[in-house]
């Protein structure tokens, strides 16, 4: 009875669905659980302007400044820390009082861009850009011009609005 | 194709294969399943223990942090953080019963003995799990059952270095958490895989051992008639864990760690009997911490050298097999008895509501609103207003809550300084949820109430409502307001920021943020109360950043109603 051979292969079936099932239920809440993360929204930065100084720290026509960009809240997974850098930008108020700000990081793979008084430098790979941010071809690997940031003067003071895009690629779009 | 592959698999799998062969004397059993089920359970503790690593964070400040992100925030975190805890537990039943089947069976004997102390270490181990794994939460019950164990071990001899290396120093903090978290991760588990490995492999070798007096029954292959009962009992324990996790949520975190508040820590459940042992020693407890473990330890080990001879049949066994089952049973009685205790305990259980409620207020507050970098115990600290709500509960309350019993100033609740509340008091400013229960209110000195019409007490009302900058003021009421102040009420107050009246408080930017600072900094200015103050001054007793959150707690008041009040939340 016991070594009938149909019996014998139903047994070793059973065997191998219900052991590989009980491997499959204890392995998918652990695998669950560790996925979880990749498309969400675990590090929250503030979306709304972000108060970056004094209007009176740009000068009319000086050359592009750098400054720090700093979030009043950051949620983190499990901490929220107050007064975080995010990263820099560089802003400018131009002859013609026009109020510009670029995202200093870089659009190929987001080092901090340099600014030497009269062209942006990335230190990774040297690609270069104009003093307006256009991209100077065949310098480096990046593929556009420097990443514009809006910028409004609320109450005399600077907000600048922090925006991270896409790396590496031609066309602009936020990450 | 599939010959090929099979040839493949079998020429390197042969040596297991031949294991597999030599099969299970007497037939397929169900008293042979407990090994793999303990296989199974470790595991379950070594993919959900993967998983959760993946996530915790082990340092003072985050250690509670990420846990609780896991248990109530990452989906299915709390069903893998309750397998892994609750796991242990399992692993500690299955265990001693395999164990107490062993000794009964008496399959500790020649030439099994080796197989036997291995497992002896291999339940040590789980302990182990259990110790290193239980401070990593960095909750109360984690943190403080830890200083329990780890100060039984400090009184042992060497116990101080012992002490110091386990905390990494000389106090509870960061190398604590890295220290035991190395111990959980990386060197328990891996000593464990190399016992593990030699328990299954020298029993393996020796085959399973047949119920007494079955000795010389031909065996029958394992695979697939026993491994069908392995893999069905692996399934069953498996889904009464899985069931009891998912009725408990996953595993209970208590409020972070807090060195400075007390805490009814209790052990693991498995070592109850141990902490009943030392209550019932009383002043001989530490004595008994130390020696009991040392007993039964020392019994189990040595009980394969005194229980020799070939007959295995538990009746001509019966003092030894007495002795375990008495032992267990003993184990069982002191657990009972500790439980029990605590059962009865009303104080106990309302210490213990308490530290729950601070446990799911703690975790909402991390849920809402994020861990503070500078700590898990600041977590409390992220309600709104914490700092001018904690000083009003601890300066203020005394004097002004309406709920005080010996109240000596007037009420401070929501609506304080609104229009009704400003109408209210002009009316009768000696009555009782204003002056009445201060030392001036019953005296001449006391302001007397104003004899105005409805209309002309609204005015009144608005230009002293409008004194705090309000924007809500209505302009012309305002005007007219002034009007009946200049008539009325110049004789003692006046309303020019900074200049006190004729005898009464200066009432310029009444009701604003700074007049608060100023006003709780020292009511007894001239501009104030001046001689007619009964309140203290808080300048010295709190900081400006303190008194300045008080005034615009104080601010928000204005505007607030009960409900909002109620919505902040408690402390």
């Amino acid at each position: 009875m016991a070594d009938d051979p149909d019996r014998r292969g139903f047994l070793k079936a059973a065997t191998t669905v219900l052991g590989g099932g009980l491997g499959i239920v204890i392995a998918a809440p652990a695998l669950r659980m560790c996925v979880a993360p990749t498309n969400a929204q675990t590090v929250t930065t503030p979306t709304d302007p972000i108060d970056i100084g004094a209007l009176e720290r740009l000068k009319v026509g000086a050359p592009w400044q750098r400054v720090d960009v700093i979030a009043p809240v950051v949620k983190d997974a499990w901490t929220t820390a107050h007064d975080v850098p995010l990263g820099g930008a560089w802003v400018r108020r131009t002859a013609d009082q026009k109020l510009q700000a670029l995202s200093s990081v870089c659009p190929h793979l987001g080092c901090a861009v340099g600014f030497d008084g009269q062209t942006f430098l990335c230190p990774c790979h040297n690609s270069k850009w104009t003093d307006a941010g256009v991209l100077v071809p065949n310098t480096g690997p990046a593929q556009r011009d420097l990443d514009p940031l809006p910028i409004q003067i609320v109450d005399g003071r600077l907000r600048l609005t922090w925006v991270r895009y896409k790396l590496d690629t031609s066309a602009r779009e936020p990450a | 194709m599939k010959e090929r592959v099979t040839e493949w698999m079998a020429e390197r799998v042969r040596a297991l294969s031949e294991q597999t062969r030599l099969g299970v004397p007497g037939g397929p059993s169900l008293a042979y399943v407990f090994g793999w089920v303990i296989v199974m359970f470790l595991g379950v503790e070594a993919i959900t223990g993967a998983a959760l690593s993946a996530f915790y964070a082990p340092s003072t400040a985050s250690a509670w942090a990420s846990v609780a992100y896991v248990q109530d925030q990452v989906p299915l975190g709390w069903l893998v953080r309750g397998l892994h805890y609750h796991g242990t537990s399992a692993l500690v039943i299955v265990t001693g019963v395999h164990l107490v089947q062993t000794a009964i069976w008496g399959a500790y004997k020649k030439p099994r003995e080796l197989v036997w102390w291995l497992g002896l270490v291999l339940l040590v181990l789980v302990l182990g799990f259990a110790v290193s794994g239980y401070v990593l939460r960095w909750d109360q019950a984690g943190y403080w059952a830890n200083h329990v164990e780890i100060g039984i071990a400090a009184s042992a001899p060497l116990g101080a270095t012992v002490k110091g290396f386990a905390l990494g120093g000389n106090e509870y903090g960061n190398l604590t958490l890295t220290r035991f978290y190395a111990l959980h991760v990386v060197a328990l588990p891996g000593i464990a895989l190399v016992m593990v490995g030699a328990h299954l492999w020298s029993s393996r070798m020796h085959g399973s051992t047949p119920r007494w007096g079955r000795d010389g029954l031909a065996p029958t292959k394992r695979w697939p008639r026993q491994t069908l009962r392995d893999v069905v009992a692996m399934a069953i324990a498996f889904a009464i864990l899985l069931g009891y996790v998912i009725s408990q949520h996953g595993a209970d975190l208590a409020s972070p760690a807090d060195p400075a508040a007390a805490y009814d820590a209790r052990p693991l459940w498995y070592f109850r009997w141990l902490f009943e042992l030392r209550h019932l020693a009383g002043s001989y407890e530490r004595i008994a911490a130390m020696i009991a473990p040392v007993i039964v330890g020392g019994f189990l080990v040595g009980l394969p050298l005194v229980d020799r001879g070939p007959d295995r049949s538990p009746m001509k066994r019966i003092p030894w097999v007495a002795a375990v089952v008495g032992l267990f049973a003993l184990i069982g009685v002191l657990t009972f008895m500790s439980f029990s205790q605590d059962q009865g305990d009303v104080a106990l259980a309302k210490r213990d509501e308490a530290a729950e409620l601070l446990a799911s207020r703690a975790r909402a507050l991390a849920v809402k609103n994020g861990v503070p970098i500078s700590g898990a115990q600041d977590v409390f600290k992220t309600v709104p207003m914490y700092t001018a709500r904690s000083i009003f509960e601890q300066k203020c309350k005394g004097c002004h809550d309406a709920r005080s019993k010996d109240r000596k100033g007037p009420i401070i609740g929501a609506g304080h300084g609104n229009r009704a509340w400003f109408e209210a008091f002009l009316r009768a400013p000696s009555s009782d949820p204003f002056w009445g229960h201060t030392k001036i209110g019953p005296t001449d000195d006391a302001m007397k109430p104003v004899e105005l019409t409805p209309a002309e007490l609204t005015d009144l009302t608005e230009v002293l409502y409008a004194q705090s900058g309000a924007g809500d003021a209505d302009a012309t009421k305002v005007a007219r307001g002034k009007a009946l102040f200049d008539k009325a009420c110049t004789d003692c107050h006046s309303l020019d920021e900074g200049v006190s009246g004729g005898g009464g408080p200066g009432l310029g930017e009444l009701g604003s943020r700074d007049w608060y600072t100023s006003f709780i900094s020292n009511p007894k200015k001239a501009i104030h109360m001046g001689k007619l103050g009964e309140m203290p001054r808080f300048d010295g007793d709190l900081t400006i950043t303190e008194r300045d959150a008080l005034a615009g707690y104080l601010v928000w008041l204005r505007t607030a109603s009960q409900a909002d009040l109620d919505k902040l939340g408690p402390l």
